[in-house]
């Protein structure tokens, strides 16, 4: 599923444009979320993002996350955030096969669906969102540009 | 640090109405503690109950799936639950989601209370 885009969140563009960029691996549990939140809010603070859409993003990165964790236990989410002066891209993944995660541990239990209200919110808060299975790998990825909020 | 460090739920009875005043981020990892203890009000057959987010700074999905079967089972009872809210990024969660139009919103507990 993918909202209208612009040439800007062309996301060739973003990763070829990208002048900084952050990974973060933890494990996929869901009590660890909150370290998802916080690297976002800090990375799209540095990215000089404003108030309210680092609150934007910290609760878009949650959903999306969210959406991977459902049904898995165990192995570990890897995220990837990417940013320009003008737009940030964020990739998060979580597989059956990681190399960082202890063999044997991951496993997906139900097939991966965001849910309705999810959708909504990130509908909502970013220009653009996706979401992928294969192989037993799920990856679920955002884009927003910066707004100036003083306008 | 970790969003269960800084969760809580303290409750208290404001004209024989039960206040759920919670505290923190409310998401996948905490939600269900907030369930437990709607369900367990729920239990002692109260039929109105109010949640106070007041002091919550951050709701996902999650949240708002315990607090839609929080009001359904209300309901269902003929009862209510009456949502405090004043953080303006709370308000806008729901207003996206479309739950403006599903709960009874108040600005403070004593409004709620006696609504």
């Amino acid at each position: 599923m993918t909202t209208a885009g612009s040439a800007d969140l062309d996301p060739d563009r973003i990763e070829e444009r990208a002048v900084n960029r952050v990974d973060l691996s933890i494990p996929a549990k869901p009590e660890l979320l909150f370290l998802a939140r916080m690297t976002a809010a800090a990375v799209a603070s540095r990215a000089e993002f404003g108030y309210d859409q680092i609150e934007d993003l910290r609760l878009a990165l949650d959903e999306l996350c969210l959406t991977i964790l459902e049904g898995r236990t165990g192995g570990r989410m890897n995220l990837q955030f990417n940013w320009t002066e003008d737009a940030m891209e964020v990739t998060a993944t979580v597989g059956d096969n990681d190399s960082h995660g202890p063999r044997g541990q991951d496993r997906l239990v139900a097939t991966p669906k965001p849910n309705e209200l999810s959708e909504r919110i990130l509908d909502a808060l970013v220009d653009e969102h996706g979401f992928d299975y294969q192989n037993g790998t799920s990856s679920s990825w955002l884009r927003v540009r910066r707004v100036d909020e003083t306008d | 640090m970790s969003s269960e460090g800084n969760f809580g739920v303290s409750d208290s009875v404001q004209s024989g109405v039960p206040v759920l005043l919670v505290t923190g981020e409310v998401d996948v990892s905490t939600a269900p503690e907030l369930r437990e203890r709607l369900v367990a009000v729920a239990e002692k057959g109260d039929r109105v109950v109010v949640v106070d987010l007041t002091n919550v700074s951050f709701v996902d999905s999650t949240a708002l799936g315990v607090l839609v079967s929080g009001v359904k089972r209300f309901r269902n009872v003929g009862g209510d639950l009456r949502l405090v809210v004043t953080q303006p990024h709370i308000s806008k969660v729901l207003e996206i989601t479309g739950l403006t139009d599903v709960f009874a919103i108040y600005s403070t507990s004593a409004e709620a209370v006696g609504a």
